[in-house]
This record gives structure tokens, C-alpha cells and sequence, in this order.
């Protein structure tokens, strides 16, 4: 809460008249240290009911023993299980690394696909940038699992690509992406790439020109400048592009479960399985721990390697 | 066209079909809507740990059949009943068995057709069921299975009291009478039923079918062009093995599951389907597929598709979709009286010319059938389809060849099943 005049009274030597100057710088600090208050708080106190709350809670729930449905009827009882961590961890590694992998490949093609298309338009897009940036976002205004759900026909088996050029014999009768791994990541990919986009277009606008020209005027090739002077100065585009794509992507379950085959299972299918066909809160809870904590190590690790503060800060910003 | 469609319950089921979507389907949206289904599990849990904490025991109170009055006289006026999508008669807005009951009693059933599956609609019921509150709906549906067995044994389905369903005495069919999973039907009763056989697209099968292990043969199926339906292929594998679900246990699911390892990695195979597999028959990715009567037999009798449903060689699946009052219903005589009024031959029918699933009174039959001679044109003819369909009205033969599903009735059984059949598809 905010300090009032009497909270500090006693730092102040009594009978001593402050000259007006600091008094008023004084009625300024209070101001703003309400206003720090005011403006946080809204965001805080949400933050607080829709993040750490649950995060508690479930973090308890993966440390609880029972939940059977028949035998407790669900009911869970807080015990410090720690077998729940070592079950989800043995039943599961393979779909946890299959998951890191399929959002890694996923991300780098994101970055691929985004960053010359963020250039172009930051570099070259004229008058009509902010048009053509706003075509990266128009996916965005259409239904994230109806999206997903085009690909399949898209993709299907006698869809709208493959139907035509199968006709053709072009492709084999028997030739199909859906249920594969590439039907995974390309959904993924699609999914995500506007997320990638839009850092890498942040900061590419921000990188002053004059630079630039500079390194051109030293006598620097195109390719040399964009080395040099672009690509570093993009650099915390692109490490905010990589945790906004990656860490999402690892644990995303749509794309799995409407694309996918058996061989393609990604860790948030499995723990939607536990959560809401199965009941088991607490193997579920535990495997959600173990997926948050996962992506912790590595963002921070990828930071430590690759970022510098300033890019770290940056990421932040352009986030 | 027909002049007065609303009239016509064949003409507005294939519409109302064809504009909304399958049974199943809805379910999808809300499994992969993502964010308000993690609110709702979040706010399950929440209410899951509240309760926890401040009661004692859950369920088993209130159950007891002595304990809760069934007499008409004392019913209440309105009723909630929450069942599947497109699972009863439409006519216009209303639901005219709906409002035969309510002329009939004086009774008015708010229907919710809420329920996508039986797992999570169990998860949404849950946390209140774990407080012993009243959850809202005096009338559920549930397959038989995992989640009716929780239901029961924790005391969450109000226990019936035979003394007050008549019509059910008198016309249930034989298989719906005192299943095995809840004998004497002392808290269940038959809404409608299915099998789950094979149900192919005879324009892409390279000859016809006739037993399970011909969805594993390329003699019978082209490259990627077989569906599994994961819930019930387990039991369905098992009849076709010669296994009697029912009393299987883990030597026979290994079998089951060794089974459906070799399909999922024979060169046939292509998808494994939670419910909704009919998209992908209907949009010609899938020959053939593990599927249920209903589903296959309304896209070939009403929308002219060339789809066939068959009981493979083997043998099917039965599976029994089940009425039953949730625990502290407010409603308790009334739901009952509700449940025994669809047993009334005329109102059954009412229901099954619209669901084309099998219904738990075998008298519809002769009456679709007279329906039929009264009617002209293709809705006479569908009529007559669906009156004649040997899978809507299995004579002995028919079901000497059917099984009900396991019941799973322990969390080491629970445990045991999951751990042998998920893995599968979850690889």
C-alpha cells in the first residue's frame, strides 16, 4: 500500500522545516510509488488468480497420492509422492524428447520461413509494411483448431492437394502426409509462425539504417553488412521469436491429435489424456511439472548461450 | 422436397444431420478448444480440492432405495435431462416425446444435449459428485463401461425402485433386462444401443469384408485406408478372438493387444479414432473402419451413401447406453417415471425412426413398419430400411454373436487396461 506522510515522519528530525523544494520532490516520489502500485496491481492480482494459484495447486496435486476413481472416488491426499515424478518421467521420456524435437524442427523452419519474410517487409515494405505485416496476423482471426482442422483437408488422403495430383499420377495412389510426422510439423509450423514473426519484424524495423549505409560505405559486400550489422542487430528478434515459438510448441496438442498417427503422441496429448478422459490428476499434474520445469532449463540455458543481456532485455521488450 | 418437412422426422433428421454434424463430432471442438477445457479441468480440481477437504465421505449417502421416494404422485414439475447429440426426436424446436411426456404427466424436461463423451461429461460431473451435491441433471446417459461402474460403486446412481416402471416390465427387450454390469437394472436403464462391427465405403474396398482380420489384408483394403475406433476396439478384438470380454483378463488383453499392434503396423492402416471417425468415411480418407451401427446405417439409409455396416464373422460388440438418475437428483420419481415413458412402444418409436440406433423395445419394429404402408414415396422406402435392418433388430442369431465390453470395476484393473491398450496409439 501506499506510504502516507506519517510513515516517514520519524525520519525527519522533528521541528525541522523541510525547504519547500524537497517537499515537494518528496509529494512526487509518494506519487509515483502509488502509481507503480496502481498500475501493477491490476496485472499482478491477475496474474496471481490465474497463474500462481493453479501452479500451487497443481504442483500439490503432483506431489498427492490416490485419486483413484474407484477405489477414492478421485480424492486426492497430499503425501510428498514423489513416484508420481519418476512414473511420468519412465512411462513418458520418449514422448517428452519426441516433443522437444518435433517443436525444435518446427521453431527453425518458423525462423526460416519468418525472418526473410520480417526483412523484406521491414526493409522494403514502404508505405505498405504495416498492410503486409497485418497478412502475417490474418490467420490469427480465424479459430486456432479450426485452422487445424483445414489442414486436414488440405492434406487428406484425396484432399485438396493430393486428390488432384493423385488423379494426375503424379503421386502414388497410396501416398499420404496425414498421421506422419511432417503433417505434425507443418501444422505446428503454421501454427506458430506468426509468434516468430513478429519479434524478428520488431526488431528488424528498429535497426537504424545509417548503419547500414555505413557498413556499405566501408567498402562491406551486402552479404558482409547483413552479417554484420543486420543479423547482430536482430539477434534479440530472433532469441524472442525462438522461446515464443518453442515453448509453446512443446507442448502443444492440437496439432497431434488432428494430424497425427500413433507414432506421432506429443506429451500434451498424454496429459490430456490424464487429465480429462482418465482422472488421474496427480500423474498428470506431475508430468505437467515436469514439462513446465523442462522448458524452463532449457530457455534459460539457451539464453545463457546464446543471448546477451542486452538481447535478453530486448526479447523482453520486443515479447 | 416435401411440403411440410417439419412433419416429417426422416426429412429433418438427415437436415438437421447435414447441417449440424455427427453424434460424435461436437466433441472434438471441445476437447481441442484448449483453453476452456484447461478452465474447466482447473475449476474441477479446485472444486475437487475444496470438497476434499471439507467433507468426509462422498457418495453412498443418498442411494440408498429406501431412502429416496418414487412415487408419481409425489414428482416433481420439471426435470433435467442431459443426453448425446442428435440422440432423440426433432420436430421444429421441440422434441415431440418430450412433449407427449409432458401432456401425459404434467412434467417439464429441460433436454441438454451436452454429453461428447463419456470420460469427460464424468470429469464434469465429478467434483460435485465428490461433495455430495446435486449436480443439476436428474437423467444422464452413459455406455456402459468404466465410468458407469464408478458411478455405481460409488454410490452416484441413484439406486431404482422396480415398483414403478411398468412399461419397462412389459416391453424391454431381453438384452436390455439386467445387464451384467448392474444386475436387476437397479440403477439403469436402456436409453438406446449399438453395435460396433465393420462399417466400409463399398466404392473403395477392393472386395467386401466379412471378418476383422480382413482389415489387416491388402486383399481387402488399399495402402492407409483403415480406422480404429480406440475406446472399443479393445473388447471388439477380444469377441473376434474368441474371447469372452466380460471375464478376460491380462493374458487375454495381451492377445487383444498384440492383435491391434499388428494392424496398427500392417500396411492397411491408418488412423486410430476417439469417436470421430465418420469424417474421415464420409470424406473418402478412410475404405474401412472399426464403426458403430448407427453412425454407418443413417449415412446409408438416409443420405444414400454407399457405406455397409456387418457383424464380422466373429462377432460384435454390444454396447448399451444407460438412463440413470445422478445422485441428490431433485427429481428422483419424476426422472423415473420419464425413464419408463420411453418405454411405451409408440414413444420408442418415436425416438428410433430418428436415431436409427437399436432400441430397447422390440414392438417398434411392427410399428415403423406400419408407419411405413401409411407413408409414400422415399420416406415410406427409408422407413421400411430402417424397420427391415437386421442390425436395429438382432434376432437370436444375431445376438448369440455379440458381446458386452469388459467392465473395469478396480483401479488396479483400470490401471492394467489403460497401461496395455493406450500405449498402442500412444507410442
Amino acid at each position: 500500500m501506499a506510504k502516507t506522510a506519517s510513515d516517514t515522519a520519524g525520519l525527519i528530525p522533528e521541528g525541522l522545516e523541510l525547504p519547500p523544494a524537497r517537499k515537494g520532490e518528496r509529494a512526487l516520489a509518494r506519487r509515483r510509488r502509488l502509481a507503480a502500485y496502481l498500475m501493477l496491481s491490476p496485472g499482478g492480482l491477475y496474474l496471481v488468480i490465474g497463474f500462481v494459484i493453479p501452479l500451487v495447486i497443481i504442483v500439490i496435486l503432483s506431489l498427492s497420492s490416490g485419486g483413484g476413481l474407484f477405489s477414492s472416488g478421485g480424492k486426492t491426499t497430499f503425501s510428498w509422492e514423489w513416484s508420481n515424478y519418476s512414473q511420468a518421467i519412465s512411462d513418458n521420456w520418449k514422448i517428452y524428447l519426441r516433443s522437444i524435437a518435433y517443436a525444435a524442427i518446427a521453431t527453425t523452419i518458423c525462423i526460416g520461413l519468418a525472418y526473410p519474410m520480417a526483412y523484406w517487409i521491414a526493409f522494403y515494405g514502404g508505405r505498405w509494411k504495416a498492410t503486409l505485416f497485418m497478412m502475417i496476423l490474418v490467420p490469427f482471426f480465424v479459430s486456432f483448431v479450426i485452422r487445424t482442422i483445414q489442414w486436414n483437408f488440405i492434406l487428406g488422403t484425396n484432399g485438396l492437394l493430393f486428390g488432384p495430383l493423385k488423379n494426375l499420377g503424379v503421386i502414388p495412389e497410396d501416398f499420404h502426409v496425414l498421421r506422419t510426422p511432417v503433417a505434425v510439423i507443418a501444422g505446428i509450423t503454421y501454427n506458430y509462425m506468426p509468434f516468430a514473426a513478429l519479434p524478428l519484424y520488431v526488431a528488424l524495423e528498429r535497426i537504424d539504417r545509417r548503419l547500414v549505409e555505413a557498413a556499405k560505405d566501408l567498402y562491406a559486400s551486402k552479404s558482409m553488412s547483413f552479417r554484420k550489422v543486420v543479423l547482430p542487430l536482430s539477434a534479440p528478434g530472433i532469441f524472442a521469436a525462438v522461446i515464443l515459438t518453442f515453448v509453446p510448441a512443446t507442448g502443444d496438442y492440437v496439432n497431434s491429435t488432428i494430424l497425427g498417427g500413433p507414432g506421432t503422441t506429443m506429451i500434451g496429448q498424454i496429459i490430456q489424456n490424464f487429465f480429462l478422459v482418465r482422472h488421474l490428476y496427480t500423474i498428470a499434474a506431475a508430468m505437467s511439472v515436469i514439462l513446465m520445469l523442462g522448458m524452463l532449463v532449457l530457455a534459460l540455458a539457451y539464453a545463457r548461450v546464446l543471448g546477451t543481456e542486452d538481447s535478453t532485455l530486448a526479447a523482453g521488450a520486443a515479447a | 422436397m416435401t411440403p411440410e418437412p417439419q412433419d416429417q422426422p426422416g426429412f429433418s433428421a438427415a437436415l438437421a444431420r447435414g447441417l449440424t454434424s455427427q453424434r460424435m463430432s461436437r466433441r472434438n471442438v471441445m476437447k481441442l478448444g484448449g483453453m476452456s477445457v484447461g478452465a474447466l479441468s482447473l475449476s474441477s480440481i479446485l472444486a475437487a480440492c475444496s470438497s476434499g477437504s471439507s467433507t468426509g465421505g462422498a457418495g453412498g449417502s443418498s442411494s440408498g432405495s429406501g431412502a429416496v421416494d418414487f412415487d408419481p404422485a409425489n414428482a416433481g414439475s420439471t426435470l433435467n435431462f442431459s443426453n448425446w447429440p442428435l440422440y432423440i426426436d426433432k420436430a421444429n424446436k421441440g422434441f415431440p416425446s418430450l412433449d407427449a411426456f409432458k401432456e401425459a404427466s404434467g412434467i417439464s424436461v429441460t433436454y441438454n444435449d451436452e454429453i461428447n463423451d463419456n470420460a469427460s461429461f464424468f470429469g464434469e460431473l465429478l467434483p460435485q459428485l465428490q461433495a455430495g451435491q446435486d449436480v443439476g441433471r436428474d437423467i444422464v446417459v452413459i455406455t456402459n463401461g468404466e465410468y458407469l461402474a464408478a458411478l455405481i460403486q460409488n454410490g452416484w446412481a441413484t439406486e431404482l425402485d422396480s415398483n414403478y416402471r411398468p412399461n419397462f416390465d412389459a416391453n424391454a427387450a431381453s438384452w436390455a433386462k439386467s445387464p451384467f454390469y448392474d444386475e436387476g437394472n437397479r440403477h439403469t436403464m436402456a436409453w438406446q444401443s449399438g453395435l460396433t462391427g465393420i462399417g466400409y465405403n463399398t466404392t473403395l474396398v477392393n472386395q467386401p469384408p466379412t471378418k476383422l482380420d480382413d482389415l489387416m489384408s491388402t486383399d481387402f483394403f488399399r495402402s492407409a485406408t483403415v480406422g480404429v475406433l480406440k475406446s472399443d476396439a479393445p473388447d471388439l478384438v477380444m469377441v473376434n478372438l474368441g474371447i469372452d470380454p466380460k471375464t478376460s483378463q491380462q493374458p487375454e488383453w495381451d492377445e487383444a493387444a498384440a492383435w491391434l499392434t499388428k494392424l496398427r503396423d500392417s500396411d492397411t492402416f491408418y488412423a486410430a479414432y476417439d469417436q470421430d471417425y465418420i469424417d474421415d468415411l464420409t470424406a473418402g480418407n478412410l475404405a474401412g473402419t472399426m464403426a458403430w451401427s448407427g453412425d454407418v446405417l443413417y449415412y446409408k439409409i438416409w443420405e444414400g451413401q454407399p457405406f455397409e455396416f456387418i457383424v464380422p464373422a466373429d462377432g460384435s460388440l454390444l454396447w448399451i447406453d444407460n438412463m440413470l438418475i445422478p445422485a441428490h437428483s431433485q427429481n428422483p420419481a419424476g426422472a423415473l417415471e420419464m425413464m419408463d415413458f420411453f418405454y411405451k412402444p409408440e414413444i420408442a418409436q418415436m425416438v428410433t425412426e430418428w436415431v436409427l440406433y437399436m432400441s430397447p423395445v422390440p414392438a417398434v419394429q411392427d410399428l415403423i413398419a406400419k408407419h411405413a404402408k401409411d407413408e409414400t414415396g422415399t420416406y415410406a422406402k427409408q422407413l421400411t430400411d430402417t424397420a427391415e435392418s437386421p442390425m436395429l433388430w438382432p434376432d437370436e442369431a444375431l445376438l448369440s454373436q455379440v458381446q458386452l465390453g469388459r467392465n473395469l470395476t478396480t483401479d488396479a484393473e483400470s490401471e492394467a487396461w489403460h497401461a496395455t491398450f493406450d500405449k498402442i496409439w500412444e507410442q
